[in-house]
């Protein structure tokens, strides 16, 4: 089976003035159709930068990348726009929902970008909420729901488009223990239920414990790569 | 949805937006009044000063405006100002023919231009029948009647009933003589043409001076300038068919037109300068705005949109505010200036200044199509045109920079 995300001797170097910063050094890491991983290390370890490459946030200085078969490292700015919308769905820490449209709007509108019709970018919006427990709050717009519900949203819209992967950076950063059990839970039942792979940038242990793959980078190496059966329901 | 998304984004911040607009639509309504109001200002010059006298455009022989004398006349105006009827736009038209003579009165004598006019036809084309402060202007029936400027009459010392002797040179070099009864007398609030001109029958005219049928010119009017601005090239026509020239407003009053080409040349500026400013204080409202939200912006890229659609949603906005405060600023304006097309402007104090125009003290505006449109349109163009800046700083935009901007 091919990998959903295939990375191969990545390095990302920073410039820090006239001094080279390494980020990212010779990581080879392959994240299959299915998993439910995630990526710890301690700040400054270069995982939040791993997540960017493979993302197309970011661009990697050497090595290379392929999404669903597909090799990024070379796209332009808009083809990887293009990639970004048909095959990524981004979690990020800080929810980041564009405040002036409402739950479904927030949903729909990534959809709408991809010129899916008005029809079907209704029914897939509320699909996809009362798949995260959101039914009944599809009008309401950020300011007006929690922040766990906030990041249901946003985790909503990562999977409306149907990616090939959900990249989450540091999900559960912004969250109360109780939202961000919920949140972990959701993120596993879609994961078991739907097939979704999921690729976590997170300090939090909740979440690792509950990942089927977890892999540790440091000082911008990978320094393990453990993939466990038993995870806790 | 980006433009229901741009239409939100606009109203996140209620205040600033309700600020912009309202500078947008005053800035055009300014421009909607002073614009009406000036085109309203020299519509009544032109009417004024033209109708005295001049007509809208006149058919003259060639080369009689910068060499007028008898030997360049109109041979056959009958035909002339019967072709005249099958121009459109032409309500009147009158023949005319004038020397400058001596005019002498007792022991004074004083240079005029005696003007030969058909009254029943002058009436209509000049308003100077209508400025009379002493007895009746002429009539069909007048043989040897005159009607002479209230300067004029002050320096002969002339009254109804006055004898005049009048002295000059015939089209055939002979010497053109006359003596004529003043039947009226007019102020035409020219101090020019009230101290040179005095108005006989044509034909005494022409048999004074030995013209025959001929006449120097035909002045003619329409329903306003315009008609007859736009009927020029068929007039032109036919007085070519005559070996004429048509003159238009701007050939009779040219000190007239350059006031008002440097009158509009300075608006002009004023107007830009105005244009530049609103311009500039959106602009720096739409910067701030695109700085607060640059953070969101990097999400947007981050989700897959492209950064020319970012850059085109924001210059929607852009639009959306410029054509709000365009509307808003046209009814306002045309609003406004609708009550003073009503009832005028009345600038008491200022009739002598006035008056050196031809002009009433209370000058209305002339509100138009135009008016009302090109200053707002002309503020919402810059307006969009600047947001060219926003769009071309958001393209450059990548995910990660913009997400990482505090």
């Amino acid at each position: 089976m091919d990998p959903i995300v295939a990375c191969q001797n990545i390095t990302r170097h920073y410039r820090q003035g006239i001094i080279d910063v390494p980020a990212v050094q010779g990581v080879d890491l392959n994240i299959m159709k299915g998993e439910f991983a995630s990526l710890a290390g301690p700040s400054g370890s270069g995982k939040t930068t791993l997540l960017n490459i493979i993302g197309g946030l970011d661009r990697p200085s050497g090595g290379t990348v392929a999404i669903d078969g597909e090799e990024i490292s070379q796209l332009g700015a808009n083809k990887l726009a293009d990639l970004r919308l048909r095959k990524i769905g981004f979690v990020f820490q800080a929810y980041n929902l564009i405040p002036v449209l409402s739950a479904a709007e927030n949903v729909q509108f990534v959809l709408q970008l991809m010129g899916i019709s008005k029809s079907e970018r209704r029914r897939r919006a509320q699909d996809v909420l009362s798949q995260v427990g959101l039914s009944g709050l599809e009008d309401r717009r950020p300011a007006r729901l929690s922040g766990g519900q906030q990041q249901r949203v946003a985790v909503a819209r990562a999977l409306a488009s149907r990616p090939a992967i959900v990249l989450a950076d540091e999900p559960t950063a912004n969250l109360d223990s109780h939202a961000a059990e919920g949140l972990i839970s959701l993120m596993k039942d879609l994961n078991r239920s739907s097939g979704i792979t999921f690729l976590m940038a997170t300090h939090d242990p909740r979440v690792i414990a509950h990942t089927s793959r977890h892999i540790v980078i440091t000082d911008g190496r990978i320094a393990s790569d453990e993939k466990r059966h038993n995870s806790p329901e | 949805m980006l433009a229901g998304l741009a239409w939100r984004n606009i109203w996140r911040q209620p205040q600033r937006t309700v600020l912009s607009l309202m500078s947008i639509s005053l800035s055009g309504a300014i421009t909607v009044f002073v614009l009406s109001m000036q085109l309203g200002t020299y519509a009544i010059m032109k009417q004024n000063v033209l109708r005295l006298l001049d007509g809208y455009a006149q058919l003259q022989p060639l080369h009689y405006a910068s060499d007028p004398g008898l030997r360049k006349t109109i041979a056959h105006p009958r035909k002339v100002m019967a072709q005249l009827r099958s121009i459109p736009g032409v309500t009147a038209a009158a023949p005319r023919a004038s020397s400058y003579v001596i005019l002498a009165s007792g022991s004074r004598s004083y240079g005029a231009e005696v003007l030969g006019v058909e009254p029943a036809r002058e009436i209509h084309v000049s308003s100077l029948s209508g400025t009379m402060i002493e007895g009746r202007f002429l009539n069909s029936h007048d043989t040897n009647a005159a009607v002479v400027g209230a300067g004029l009459a002050r320096n002969l010392k002339l009254k109804l009933g006055s004898k005049l002797t009048l002295l000059g040179s015939a089209r055939d070099g002979s010497i053109a003589a006359d003596v004529l009864v003043v039947r009226g007398v007019f102020s035409t609030g020219s101090p020019q043409v009230d101290r040179q001109i005095i108005e006989i029958p044509l034909s005494r005219f022409q048999s004074d001076f030995v013209m025959g049928e001929r006449v120097n010119t035909i002045a003619l009017v329409g329903r306003n300038l315009s008609t007859i601005n736009a009927n020029i090239p068929a007039l032109q026509r036919l007085a070519h068919k005559d070996r004429l020239v048509v003159r238009d407003w701007t050939k009779l009053e040219p000190a007239l037109h350059d006031v008002i080409l440097l009158d509009m040349s300075f608006s002009v500026l004023l107007y830009a300068s105005l244009i530049i400013v609103v311009t500039f204080i959106i602009l720096n409202t739409l910067l701030m705005s695109i700085l607060e939200r640059t953070r969101e912006f990097g999400t947007l890229l981050a989700l897959g949109m492209r950064p020319a659609q970012i850059g085109s949603m924001i210059w929607f906005e852009l639009l959306l505010l410029a054509g709000a405060g365009m509307l808003i600023g046209v009814i306002l304006g045309s609003a406004a200036t609708y009550i003073f097309v009503k009832h005028g402007i009345a600038f008491g104090g200022a009739e002598a200044l006035f008056r050196q125009w031809h002009m009433p003290s209370t000058l209305y505006p002339e509100l138009s199509l135009m008016t009302a449109l090109a200053g707002p349109l002309a503020i919402s163009l810059a307006i969009s045109i600047a947001g060219i800046i926003p769009y071309l700083r958001i393209r450059r935009l990548t995910p990660l920079s913009a997400m990482r901007s505090t």
